[in-house]
C-alpha cells in the first residue's frame, strides 16, 4: 500500500526558494517604473502639539521636487483597521499626537532630494503636554488626545463569565500577582514599501502587505473608488509578523502624491520610521487573580489588565479583547472575569504582533501559576496536568474547542526535556522551566463587517495539461503559504506539485482571500484550495472516465496518474486528459470558497478569539545564570506542538523556530525604550536587540499526533503558537535557576542582577 | 537615510592629507573605514564638507616589530586584520580577543583601529586594551609628528587633543614586562552591541605577587579611565580571591558610570567591580599577553 | 579617479568597479553609499537595504573577498575593487552549493536577509571550508534574520560545508 498521500506530509521545497536564493525575487522597494517618483513623508518631532502653520514654499524651490501635500491636499476622511475606532488621518490638520506622526508629504526625482525637501518644509507647532504612561492618561485632568475619547479611554472590557466572586470564596488558595509587558516591535527585515500607480481613475498599488485586500478595502473607501478600481498587489514581502496588515501613510500619501504628479511614486519607510510607525506588541500591566481547590485546580480567575495602545487605534480593541479571551482557553476554568482598559498615549500606536494579545499575559499568567504551584509545593508540570484543555470542550467565553492534545505536549515536553532528572536538581545558576499556551487557527469573524466568504481560490489546468496554476488572495509573507497551497492543491487534484504554479495576491487576477494573519491561512484558505482542487479532479475523472471507458466511481488521479480502482494497470496520465478536456469542453477549472460555521457567544466581544480549531503547544526551557551579572545564557528549548496535520513539515517546523525566536527576543533582550519627551531612544537595530545567531540556544521542535476535524487534512495553526508560551517559560526557568521572580518583560540582565540582589539583602536581614 | 553632500579627497600621502585638512580646517574629517563617520553624517550629527580619505595611504595598513619601540599598528588596520595578525596573535593575543569582540564580521572587516580611537567613544573596546598595555599613538600634523601615550588622547566623549591638521598615522604598543593580560566586554547581546563595561587589565606577576598592574575601564566614564586606585590596591599583593574582590571594589569605587538606555550607574558600577575580579583572574592563570 | 564638477557645483567622480567579473564605470557623487550604487546604477536588486547602519547584514557584499555592509561603504571608496554580489554566485544554470542548500534546508523564509546571508557564508567557506557550528553563527551574526531563529540557516551552512 502506498502512503496516504502523495503530496501533503513532506518537505517539498518552497515553491519561491530558488528566485530569494539567487537575489531575483523582487520586493517592493526593488521595482522601478518609468517616471518613477521617489516619496517620503515628514513626521512630527513632538509627542502632542498643535500645528499652527505649515509653510512648504522653500521645499518647493528645491530642483527635484515634484509635489509637497499637506492635510488641505487629501480626503479627510478618518481611516484605521478596526471600523469601530476610525481615529487616523492621511496627515494631521489640527494637531499631531506622538513622535512621528504625519504632517506632509514630498515627491522628489531621486531620494536625496526628497530627504532634503523634508528639512525644508517649515511646521510650527504650539506644543502641548504630552502624557506618555497609561496609567496616567486615564487620569482626570490629564492631558486630552483625542476629544472623543474622554480620560482618553480607547476600549475599556468588562466581562464576567460564571461567578469569580463565589469562586475565590470557595477556593483552598488565592492568589494574586503583577506583571508588566513592554513594548516591542515586529522588526521585519524589510522595511515597509508603497509605489502607487494611476491610469485615469484606476489606482494600482504595489505593497509589501500581508492583506492585499484590506488595503484595497481601506484604500478605495478613503479615495471614494470602487473596489474594482483599485488593484494592489503583493510583491514580495520581507517578513510582517503582524506589522503589515493595515495600509499606512505610504499608501495613502503616495496615491494622493501619484495623483497630483500623474507619475509612479515610491514611498519607503526607513529603519526609524518603521519604529515610530510601529504597530508592535502593547506594553499591558496585568494583574491577575486565581483561586484553587486542594489538588491544584483551578476554580476561577479574574484578570484586571490595562494597556498602553499609544496614539491611535490601529488592530488594538482586538488586542485588549484577545488578552483575556484567550487565557481560559488554555486551562480549564469555569469562573472567568475580565477587566481591561486600553488607554491612549502620547507615543506610536500598538496594534498586532506575533501572537497579538495573547503572549503578555500568558506569560503572566504562566508565572503566577508557577508560583501557586510553589504555594501549593506542587511541580509546576503536575498542576497544568491538572487544568490542561481536554478535546470537545467549550470555554467559558464560548469557544469551542475541537482537536486538543495538550496533556500529550506536555507529557511529551516533559519526557524530551528530561523534566524529571532536571528539575530543581541541576545545581547552582541553572534551572528548567515550563511555559504552555494555545492560539487560533483563523479568526471567526473578519475585521470589518462583511459576509464575504474568507478565502476562495481557483485552478486553472494549462491547456495542454502540463501545468495548473493556483489562483488565491492567499498572502505569502515568507511562511509559505504559497508552497503549502500549491501541495495542497496538487494533493487534491491527483497533480505533481513539481508542476504547479501560482498567482497569489493581487486583487484584480485572485479570487477573494483575507490574508496572512490570525495564522488563519492553511485552514482557511487550505479549504478552499482543497475544494477547488477537488472539482478539478472530478470533471478530470469524468473526463478521463469516458476517454478510458469505465465508470467515473471506478477512477481515481495521483501524482499525475489517473487510474482504475479495479483495475491499477489501466492509466491514463492527468496531462492527456486534461488536454482532450480542454479541446472538448474549454478550460478545466476548479473553484473553492471558506467560510467559517458560525462561532461564539453573544455577548459584547465575543467574536474575538473564536476560530474553527485551536492550536496548543508546551515548551520546556533550560537556562543558566551568572549570579554576580544576571545574565541569562539559554542552553536548550523544546517546544511540543498540537498543530493537526501537517503538510509540510519542514516549514511547519521552521514557522515555530521563528515564532520561539520572536518570543526569545522578546523575553530577554526587545524593548523598544523612549525619552521623557516620547522620542525613541532606540529606533535602530543595533539597540533594538534582535537575538544574533550567536545567541540563539539550541532548538527542539517536535509534534504530537492530532487531527482538526475542522481543518482539510486535520490541518491547524503553527505561525504564532509558539511565540505565547516562551516568555513565561524563560521566567520560570530563571525562577527555577535562582528563585527570583520578574515581574516585568523583559528579562533583562539587569533586572534578574537587581531581583538577585534584592533577594540577597532581604535574605541578610 | 543619506549622506549629505561632500567633496571626497584622496591625498597620496600623509603631508598632503595633513597640508589639506590644515587648508580645510573644520569643515574636512578624515575618512578612513567610516563605520562611525558615515552612520554620524547620515544621523546629521556631523556634516563635514570635506572628506579626506586615507584610501591611498599604504604606509598606514601594516603591522610590524620595530626594534626599540614595539608593535607597531598601522592607523588603517581594519579590526579583522588586527585578529587575523600573526605577530599580534604572538606578541598580544589580548588584542586580537579585543577587535574580534567588536561590532559583527562585516564591520570589523571596514573599521580601523585609528578610527576606533578617534571617535572617542566612552565605550570602544581598543582604547581599554591598548591603554593597559601602555600603548602610545603618533599623531602626523602639517607641521610634523608627535607621539602621545593614548591614555592622555581623550578628553571626552567623541574629544580628544588631536588638532584639527593631525591624523592618527600608528599605534605603538611597547615592549613590557606584562606576563598576562586580557579585555572583557560586557554586552547585552553576543554580537554587535555595545560595551555595557568594558574592563582592561595587564599584569606582571612573580609568582603568585602581582608586581605591577594596569587596569583601564571602558563605558563606564566621558573617557576610558585608568582604576589607579585598584591597580594600588594589588601591586605588590600576593593574588587570592579576597583580593581580587577587593580589587574589583576598589575600581568599582573609582569609576565614573553615568544610567542610559544600556544600564543604569549603580549596575555598572557593579559590573566593574565583578569583570575587574574576572578580567584580573583571566589575564592571571591564561598567562599570556 | 578623475572629477568633474557639474553644473550645480556638486563634484562627480568616475569610479570603475568590477562587480561579478564585469568592470562597471560610472559618474558617481561622493556622497553614493555602495549600496546604492549596486541597486540604482546596476540594478543588481539582490543586495537588500534593511537598515542603513551596517546593523543587519541585509546589504553584505564581498568587497576583495571579504563581506562588508555595503551601507556604509562609498561607492568611491570603492573605486578599482572587486565586488561580489549574491548575483554573482550561481553560474549560469547552477546555482552555488550554499544556494542549493539553502533551498533544500528549508533555511529560506521571507528571504530578504537571503541574499546577505549567503554572502556572509560564502566569505566564511572560502576562508574555512570545514567551519565547526559555533564558527558559523559568528560568521553570521552580523546578519539578523527575523524569520527562521537562525535553525535552518545554520544547518544550511554546515550541509553545505559537509558537502
Amino acid at each position: 500500500m502506498a502512503e496516504k498521500y502523495a503530496v501533503i506530509g513532506k518537505s517539498v521545497p518552497k515553491i519561491d526558494g530558488r528566485v530569494k536564493v539567487t537575489g531575483q525575487a523582487k520586493y517592493t522597494g526593488d521595482l522601478k517604473f518609468p517616471n518613477m517618483l521617489v516619496g517620503k513623508i515628514l513626521t512630527s518631532p513632538y509627542a502632542h502639539a498643535k500645528i499652527l502653520n505649515i509653510d512648504t514654499a522653500e521645499a518647493e524651490k528645491l530642483p527635484g521636487v515634484k509635489a509637497i501635500i499637506t492635510h488641505k491636499d487629501v480626503p479627510t476622511l478618518k481611516y484605521g483597521i478596526s471600523p469601530a475606532r476610525w481615529d487616523e488621518s492621511i496627515f494631521c490638520s489640527d494637531k499631531v499626537r506622538f513622535v512621528g506622526d504625519k504632517v506632509a508629504a514630498v515627491a522628489a526625482l531621486d531620494e536625496e532630494t526628497v530627504y532634503k525637501a523634508l528639512k525644508l518644509i517649515k511646521v510650527d507647532y504650539e506644543v502641548l503636554p504630552a502624557v506618555f504612561d497609561p496609567e496616567e492618561a486615564i487620569k482626570e485632568g490629564a492631558p486630552q488626545i483625542h476629544d472623543e475619547y474622554p480620560r482618553n479611554i480607547n476600549t475599556e472590557i468588562h466581562q464576567n463569565f460564571g461567578d469569580v466572586e463565589k469562586a475565590f470564596k470557595e477556593a483552598y488558595h488565592v492568589r494574586t500577582d503583577r506583571f508588566e509587558g513592554n513594548r516591542t516591535y515586529q522588526c521585519p527585515i524589510e522595511p515597509h514599501s508603497a509605489i502607487s500607480i494611476w491610469e485615469g481613475n484606476k489606482l494600482t498599488v504595489y505593497s509589501s502587505t500581508q492583506s492585499p485586500h484590506y488595503f484595497q478595502y481601506y484604500i478605495a473607501r478613503e479615495f471614494g473608488l470602487p473596489m474594482g478600481d483599485v488593484r494592489v498587489i503583493k510583491t514580495f514581502v520581507g517578513g510582517g509578523f503582524g506589522g503589515k496588515l493595515e495600509p499606512t501613510g505610504l499608501e495613502f500619501a503616495g496615491a494622493a502624491l501619484s495623483k497630483l504628479t500623474g507619475r509612479p511614486v515610491k514611498m519607503f519607510y526607513d529603519r526609524h520610521e518603521m519604529f515610530a510607525h510601529n504597530r508592535g506588541r502593547h506594553k499591558q500591566i496585568m494583574e491577575i487573580t486565581t483561586g484553587v481547590d486542594k489538588n491544584g485546580k483551578l476554580l476561577g480567575v479574574y484578570a484586571n489588565f490595562m494597556m498602553d495602545g499609544g496614539a491611535y487605534t490601529s488592530l488594538g480593541i482586538a488586542t485588549a479583547y484577545y488578552a483575556g479571551a484567550m487565557l481560559p482557553l488554555t486551562y480549564e476554568f469555569d469562573n472567568f472575569k475580565f477587566d481591561m482598559i486600553r488607554a491612549y498615549t502620547n507615543l506610536p500606536a500598538c496594534g498586532a504582533q506575533r501572537g497579538h494579545g495573547a503572549p503578555q499575559p500568558r506569560y503572566a499568567f504562566e508565572c503566577h501559576l508557577d508560583n501557586v504551584a510553589t504555594d501549593l509545593g506542587m511541580d509546576p508540570i503536575q498542576l497544568r496536568l491538572v487544568n490542561a484543555r481536554q478535546p470537545n470542550t467549550v470555554t467559558p467565553n464560548d469557544f469551542a474547542v475541537n482537536s486538543c492534545e495538550l496533556t500529550e505536549c506536555i507529557e511529551k515536553a516533559k519526557e524530551v526535556s528530561g523534566w524529571a532528572e532536571k528539575k530543581g536538581q541541576m545545581g547552582k545558576g541553572r534551572g528548567i522551566g515550563i511555559g504552555v499556551g494555545s492560539f487560533v487557527s483563523g479568526a471567526g469573524y473578519p475585521i470589518y463587517r462583511t459576509n464575504l466568504p474568507h478565502a476562495s481560490a481557483i485552478i486553472k489546468v494549462h491547456e495542454d495539461g502540463t501545468a495548473a496554476t493556483l489562483y488565491t488572495m492567499a498572502t505569502d509573507i515568507g511562511q509559505g503559504s504559497d508552497t503549502v497551497l500549491c501541495q495542497m492543491a496538487a494533493e487534491a487534484m491527483g497533480f505533481k506539485y513539481e508542476n504547479m504554479k501560482i498567482v497569489s495576491a493581487d486583487t484584480e487576477t485572485t479570487p477573494h482571500d483575507f490574508g496572512a494573519y490570525a495564522s488563519r491561512q492553511t485552514l482557511m484558505s487550505g479549504s478552499a484550495v482543497k475544494q477547488a482542487g477537488e472539482e478539478v479532479k472530478k470533471q478530470l475523472l469524468e473526463m478521463a472516465a469516458q476517454m478510458m471507458e469505465v465508470a467515473p466511481g471506478d477512477l481515481d488521479c495521483r501524482d499525475s496518474i489517473v487510474f482504475s480502482l479495479s483495475d491499477p494497470e489501466k492509466t491514463k496520465p492527468f496531462g492527456e486528459v486534461a488536454r482532450e478536456f480542454f479541446v472538448r469542453q474549454g478550460p478545466l477549472v476548479g473553484k473553492g470558497s471558506y467560510a467559517p460555521p458560525k462561532l461564539g457567544g453573544t455577548f459584547k466581544g465575543a467574536a474575538v478569539g473564536t476560530s474553527p480549531a485551536y492550536s496548543f503547544a508546551a515548551q520546556i526551557s533550560e537556562v543558566e545564570i551568572d549570579e554576580e551579572t544576571g545574565e541569562i545564557d539559554v542552553k536548550e528549548v523544546w517546544d511540543i506542538h498540537d498543530c493537526g496535520q501537517v503538510i509540510n513539515p519542514s516549514l511547519l517546523h521552521a514557522q515555530v523556530h521563528g515564532a520561539l525566536f520572536m518570543g526569545m527576543g522578546e523575553s530577554i533582550w526587545e524593548q523598544v525604550l523612549f525619552d521623557d519627551q516620547g522620542r525613541i531612544l532606540n529606533p535602530n537595530l543595533g539597540e533594538y536587540r534582535l537575538p544574533t545567531a550567536m545567541d540563539m540556544p539550541k532548538i527542539t521542535s517536535e509534534l504530537v499526533e492530532s487531527y482538526e476535524p475542522a481543518g482539510p487534512w486535520g490541518v491547524k495553526e503553527v505561525g504564532e503558537g509558539a511565540t505565547i508560551p516562551t516568555m513565561g517559560c524563560y521566567a520560570n526557568a530563571i525562577y527555577d535557576a535562582m528563585g527570583i521572580r520578574v515581574n516585568s518583560l523583559p528579562l533583562s540582565y539587569e533586572k534578574v542582577w537587581r531581583a538577585l540582589k534584592e533577594k540577597r539583602e532581604s535574605e541578610a536581614k | 537615510m543619506y549622506l549629505p553632500d561632500f567633496e571626497y579627497h584622496m591625498p597620496a600621502s600623509i603631508q598632503e592629507a595633513c597640508a589639506l585638512l590644515a587648508k580645510s580646517g573644520p569643515a574636512a574629517q578624515v575618512l578612513a573605514g567610516g563605520t562611525d563617520l558615515l552612520n554620524k553624517m547620515k544621523h546629521g550629527l556631523v556634516a563635514p564638507q570635506i572628506l579626506i580619505s586615507l584610501k591611498q595611504l599604504e604606509q598606514l595598513s601594516g603591522i610590524e616589530y620595530v626594534a626599540g619601540k614595539g608593535v607597531v599598528i598601522g592607523a588603517r588596520v581594519t579590526h579583522n586584520a588586527i585578529c587575523n595578525a600573526k605577530l599580534l596573535q604572538d606578541k598580544y593575543l589580548s588584542v586580537c580577543e579585543a577587535a574580534h569582540h567588536m561590532a559583527n564580521n562585516q564591520i570589523r572587516n571596514v573599521g580601523t583601529i585609528g578610527g576606533n580611537i578617534a571617535n572617542a567613544v566612552p565605550s570602544a573596546d581598543l582604547p581599554p586594551i591598548l591603554i593597559a598595555l601602555g600603548a602610545s599613538i603618533t599623531l602626523a600634523g602639517a607641521n610634523g609628528e608627535r607621539e602621545m601615550a593614548l591614555e592622555d588622547f581623550f578628553t571626552g566623549p567623541g574629544k580628544t587633543k588631536i588638532a584639527p591638521d593631525e591624523i592618527i598615522t600608528q599605534i605603538i604598543i611597547p615592549d613590557g614586562s606584562f606576563t598576562g593580560s586580557t579585555y572583557i566586554k560586557f554586552g547585552l547581546r553576543r554580537s554587535g552591541a555595545l560595551a555595557v563595561v568594558g574592563v582592561a587589565v595587564a599584569v606582571e606577576m612573580d609568582g603568585n605577587v602581582c608586581k605591577k598592574a594596569r587596569i583601564a575601564l571602558g563605558a563606564v566614564a566621558p573617557v576610558p579611565m585608568r582604576a589607579t586606585q585598584a591597580e594600588a590596591a594589588i601591586t605588590g599583593q600576593t593574588v587570592s580571591d579576597d583580593l581580587l574582590e577587593a580589587v574589583g571594589v576598589c575600581a568599582a569605587k573609582e569609576c565614573k558610570p553615568i544610567s542610559d538606555m544600556r544600564g543604569s550607574a549603580e549596575y555598572r558600577r557593579d559590573m566593574v567591580r565583578v569583570f575587574t575580579k574576572r578580567a584580573l583572574r583571566k589575564a592571571i592563570d591564561e598567562g599570556h599577553v | 579617479m578623475q572629477a568633474l564638477v557639474d553644473n550645480n557645483g556638486i563634484t562627480r567622480y568616475l569610479v570603475t568597479i568590477k562587480i561579478n567579473g564585469d568592470e562597471y564605470t560610472r559618474v558617481v557623487k561622493a556622497n553614493t553609499l555602495m549600496v546604492n550604487f549596486i541597486r540604482d546604477e546596476l540594478d543588481l536588486t539582490g543586495t537588500k537595504k534593511g537598515c542603513e547602519l551596517g546593523d543587519c547584514g541585509s546589504c553584505t557584499v564581498l568587497m576583495d573577498g571579504k563581506p562588508v555592509n555595503s551601507c556604509v561603504v562609498l561607492a568611491v571608496e570603492a573605486d578599482g575593487h572587486e565586488i561580489t554580489t549574491i548575483e554573482g554566485l550561481a553560474t549560469n544554470e547552477n546555482l552555488d552549493k550554499l544556494q542549493e542548500s539553502f533551498v533544500d534546508h528549508a533555511a529560506v523564509q521571507c528571504g530578504y536577509c537571503t541574499p546577505g546571508m549567503i554572502m556572509s557564508a560564502k566569505a566564511l567557506l572560502t576562508k574555512n571550508p570545514h567551519p565547526t557550528e559555533p564558527e558559523v553563527r559568528e560568521a553570521i551574526a552580523g546578519n539578523l534574520c527575523r524569520c527562521t531563529g537562525y535553525v535552518n540557516i545554520v544547518k544550511a551552512i554546515l550541509a553545505a560545508a559537509n558537502e
